[in-house]
């Protein structure tokens, strides 16, 4: 729930102070157009809280760039608003799911009713964007899935839902200790490991593997906890050689001139952190939604659901390394291919693919 | 007992009915009254909640045995109920049947080995227990694993209980399930169970003394309560559409589950409905009005009340209506 | 599977125990004195886990003393909710011991909120240089210097704690325990003890979060786990029996770390149920519990 004053609050003030100035000035001021009212559901509290934190962070620097004048080289990042309905500005109402499924579908329902939302956003773990989801169709309602990247999510028929990002899977329960699951991996001693987990796994297992001495020759891991800036920052140099497969390159630039701009809004966003994987999803998820609401030239849903249907987005009109954003008849971007991504003396650098790449591959882990 | 006091006992036990009766009539039209789907939902909620806390109220209230593994027989009903419609096609208002049989079948494993052990023996073993139950899910790819099962939509159906815009019907589902789980408290309260239950509660050895088979009587409150959650977590199963194993299996829904009959008043019959009308709406809306905002504030909240309704308020609120629990007078002997 | 590559997963198990084991020694200690389980306890580890990173990264205060400070710190917030709370639980005369459950249930979900209102939601970490990272060799056997360190404070904290139960204050506790009611007639003051009581167990949590703080990462959410694997500990090895903890916090950490070396990682915590469930069957009051 938003704790801003309400949107109608803010141009009756608004209509009262321009009252005056009108007779100067004409009539223009006074057709405001209204907020376009976007819902985010995310874990705001309890085990992926930050992930939801920083989703938040990176969906109001993607609101911040449309709504106001930050000038960033990327579609809709000239700012003002939304040029086809009149510059009006993209207002977003965030939800706590506290991972929980029945809460998220709750908080889903209460946005598409109560607060009239135009679409929703969400929702980090596949749990809570199933039944988002769910909902989302039944009042039909769009539903961007930002970063969620289960598979069956997109086989389910649903019509009213979109997702920017390629699939692939990551879920491993939390568990105190992961002592064990090192030490055979050392005995099994295997070249290359797939980890796939959350932050608090990957940064045991990375700290396990190191406490019982085992050094793969190649860990490729499946994004999620391994490019989340925290576990950078609890495991330091023994991330060091870590690949990962990644939506995002940070060091693109060259491609995606957008991305300095947008990183460091994020950066004061989130007081330090470079965006990563996930926050660049979530960034990406409002931007194609924004563009729909655009394209669509209102807010009625099923000239949304058009819209969205027909979006065609170049890559380097985004801040992500894919060829660009177009979905298939489930809602799926057909041209999002992930890159693979290794961190090298301290910073995340792509490997692949060719055209993006900025450095070699190095086949040792650790330090 | 002398005459005179068995009628009063009845004339009370009339009463209630009464006023249950009253309380269904109310409920049945309050629904039409509140056009939002969210209120309507938060209704289904607390209605679920209301039921399911009946049911842990007639083990851990009206026979003290304090369960914290109830979420075992909510999982086993929601997934038994969730794999026959699923993979055979079976419509839940059977499958609900089903899924009660299993929790019910499920106390009864659990009540075997831990009716031996008492107080804080007894809670953590059931706490472990729920926690066996939710390992085992997580682990096992036949019914989905950790990713758990989507119910897929068909067609608006009672037989199924599907339904496009879900709230309104399921108010109504619940309602039924949550004045079911009464009736089931009151006949048994009234019933010669009920009486032994009381007696186990309030001194196992001097009711074995009075004939009470300690043993059996236990494990009949077992079966009733595990049964009345099992149906509730197959009602769960089809309101939300998704079952995972955390979401049904977790220690946090065990706990969520006794907590409205603690708050409202263990042992007694509108104890579970005055919780959960307190607790479901004061944890849903500040989750609507904080959650989104000022992080944990939410927790606190939710944390805090509990804290203290459980100490300013031991008997639980509803003695603010002059009401006490079953055994009250025994148990303030003992303490 | 070599004859290392077991020795090496037993070690790390015992090695986690101890930290199990010194976690479950405050849950008992409580218990046994007054016969209430604290199911706010995992969140007292977390309270002591925030407390060591806030004097590390803050006031740049090492390990050493850490232990101490966390320690008396914990100490207060153990006395302040015996005196906030448990006191006012025992004087209920209506379902007391429902009243002590959901009372320690409300602490836990509010501590966990006001952790995450104050530090907020994310994985943190305290990298003390040296001592997080640091591993020792002997042959194939691998082992990291923070959690020997940890299991050596953790024994070392028995011991303290075997100590106290020799003083006059032991003896104190001792008879409290026996006869809450008798001793007040010999000029004991109930309270007093309790409180104490209180103290001891949370600083003794203080201890095992300094410890886990080392090598661990440190969240709002982060007791959950621990406070699950104490609660079936303290089961295991009896209410009230310091002994029983040790013995059964290192066996708890033993047939963890072996059940995921031969059966599966993921049904790790399978093993430590099956043996619950079987001393169960067999010593319904626990290894050391009295029957």
């Amino acid at each position: 729930m938003t704790i801003e004053t309400p949107a109608v609050g803010r141009r009756t003030v608004l209509g009262a102070a321009v009252g005056a100035a009108a007779l100067t000035s004409g009539p223009a001021l006074a057709a405001a157009p209204p907020d376009i009212l976007v819902g985010a559901v995310y874990p705001l509290s309890g085990n992926a809280a930050p992930i939801g934190n920083d989703a938040r962070v990176a969906l109001e620097t993607a609101a911040a760039i449309i709504n106001g004048h930050h000038d960033v080289p990327m579609l809709l990042g000239q700012g003002g608003g939304l040029p086809a309905l009149g510059g009006a500005k993209i207002k977003l109402i965030f939800a706590d799911s506290q991972n929980s499924p029945q809460i998220a579908q709750s908080e889903a329902e209460r946005l598409i009713t109560q607060d009239k939302v135009v679409a929703i956003i969400g929702s980090y773990t596949s749990a809570t964007a199933v039944t988002i989801s769910q909902i989302c169709n039944r009042y039909e309602v769009p539903y961007i899935s930002a970063e969620n990247s289960a598979p069956s999510l997109s086989e389910q028929g649903l019509t009213w839902f979109f997702r920017p990002s390629p699939t692939d899977i990551a879920y491993q329960a939390s568990t105190p200790s992961l002592a064990v699951e090192a030490a055979r991996l050392r005995a099994a001693n295997a070249d290359v490991l797939m980890p796939s987990s959350y932050t608090n796994d990957a940064i045991l297992l990375v700290r396990s593997m190191h406490n019982v001495g085992y050094t793969p020759k190649a860990i490729m891991a499946q994004d999620a906890g391994f490019i989340d800036p925290a576990f950078i920052a609890a495991v330091g140099p023994l991330a060091e050689g870590v690949m990962s497969r990644s939506s995002y390159a940070s060091d693109a630039e060259k491609t995606r001139p957008a991305i300095p701009k947008v990183n460091a809004l994020y950066k004061s966003g989130t007081k330090g952190k470079d965006l990563d994987d996930l926050s660049a999803r979530e960034f990406t998820a409002l931007q194609v939604l924004a563009d729909a609401i655009n394209r669509a030239g209102s807010t009625k849903n099923t000239a949304l659901q058009a819209a969205l249907k027909t979006t065609d987005i170049p890559g380097n009109q985004t801040i992500m390394p894919w060829k660009g954003i177009k979905f298939d008849a489930t809602g799926q971007n057909i041209l999002g291919n992930p890159v693979i991504q290794q961190y090298q003396h301290g910073a995340w650098h792509t490997i692949f693919p060719a055209d993006v790449a900025t450095a070699d591959a190095i086949w040792t882990v650790g330090t | 007992m002398t005459g005179a006091a068995a009628h009063t006992i009845e004339t009370r036990r009339r009463t209630q009915l009464l006023v249950g009766a009253g309380l269904l009539v109310g409920l049945i039209i309050l629904p039409v009254l509140i056009p939002s789907p969210y209120w309507r939902g938060l209704m289904v909620l607390v209605l679920l909640y209301a039921g399911l806390s009946q049911g842990w109220n007639v083990l851990g209230g009206y026979c003290g045995q304090i369960s914290l593994g109830h979420a075992l027989y909510f999982g086993l009903g929601a997934y038994t109920s969730t794999l026959l419609f699923t993979r055979l096609g079976i419509p839940p208002t059977i499958g609900l049947f089903a899924g009660g049989a299993l929790g019910g079948a499920a106390a009864l494993l659990v009540g075997w080995p831990c009716f031996r052990l008492s107080g804080h023996y007894y809670a953590i073993a059931t706490l472990v227990f729920g926690l066996i139950g939710l390992l085992l899910v997580e682990n096992w790819d036949w019914v989905g694993a950790a990713e758990g099962i989507t119910i897929p939509f068909r067609q608006q159906s009672w037989i199924d209980l599907q339904f496009r815009i879900a709230v309104l019907p399921f108010d109504y589902a619940m309602l039924a399930y949550a004045a079911l789980a009464w009736l089931v408290a009151w006949l048994v309260e009234g019933s010669r169970w009920g009486f032994y239950w009381r007696a186990v509660k309030d001194d196992s050895i001097a009711s074995r003394s009075l004939g009470v088979r300690v043993f059996p009587s236990k494990m009949a409150a077992a079966a009733i309560s595990g049964a009345i959650t099992g149906v509730g977590g197959a009602l769960y199963a089809q309101y939300i559409g998704f079952i995972d194993p955390p979401s049904t299996f977790g220690l946090s829904l065990s706990v969520l589950i006794a907590l409205p009959a603690v708050v409202g008043g263990v042992g007694t019959l509108w104890g579970p409905l005055l919780g959960a009308a307190v607790l479901i709406p004061v944890q849903q809306i500040s989750i609507a009005k904080l959650g989104g905002a000022a992080g944990g504030v939410d927790l606190m909240i939710y944390g805090g009340l509990i804290l203290v309704l459980a100490l300013v308020r031991p008997q639980g609120l509803i003695s603010l209506f002059g009401i006490r629990g079953a055994a009250g007078d025994a148990v303030v002997e003992n303490g | 599977m070599t004859a290392s590559l077991i020795i090496q997963v037993a070690i790390g198990g015992l090695l986690m125990g101890l930290i199990y084991a010194l976690v479950a020694a405050g849950l008992s200690l409580i218990f046994g004195l007054m016969n209430i389980v604290n199911f706010a306890h995992g969140e007292l580890l977390m309270v002591a886990m925030y407390a060591a990173l806030l004097l590390h990264d803050h006031l740049h205060v090492g390990l050493l003393l850490q232990l101490p400070i966390v320690a008396a710190l914990l100490f207060g917030v153990g006395v302040a909710i015996y005196r906030g709370l448990i006191s006012r639980a025992l004087g209920v005369r209506f379902n007391s011991g429902m009243v002590q459950i959901f009372i320690t249930f409300g602490l836990s979900i509010f501590l966990v909120g006001l952790a995450q209102f104050m530090f907020g939601s994310d994985f943190r970490t305290l990298n003390d240089g040296a001592i997080s990272t640091a591993t020792v060799a002997w042959g194939q056997i691998v082992l990291p210097v923070s959690q020997i360190a940890a299991g050596g404070v953790c024994l070392l904290a028995f011991a303290a704690l075997a100590l106290i139960s020799r003083t006059e204050f032991g003896r104190a506790l001792e008879a409290t325990r026996e006869d809450r009611d008798a001793v007040a007639l010999i000029g004991i003051d109930r309270d007093h003890i309790f409180s104490l009581g209180w103290g001891i167990g949370a600083a003794t949590v203080g201890i095992a979060g300094v410890m886990l703080a080392s090598f661990y990462y440190i969240a709002p959410s982060v007791g959950t786990s621990f406070a699950v694997i104490a609660y079936i500990t303290v089961a295991l090895g009896g209410f009230g029996s310091l002994l029983g903890a040790l013995v059964a916090g290192l066996v708890v950490g033993l047939v963890e770390a072996l059940t995921a070396l031969f059966i599966d990682p993921s049904l790790k915590e399978i093993g430590i149920f099956a043996l619950y469930v079987l001393v169960l069957m067999v010593r319904p009051r626990g290894l050391f519990g009295r029957q």
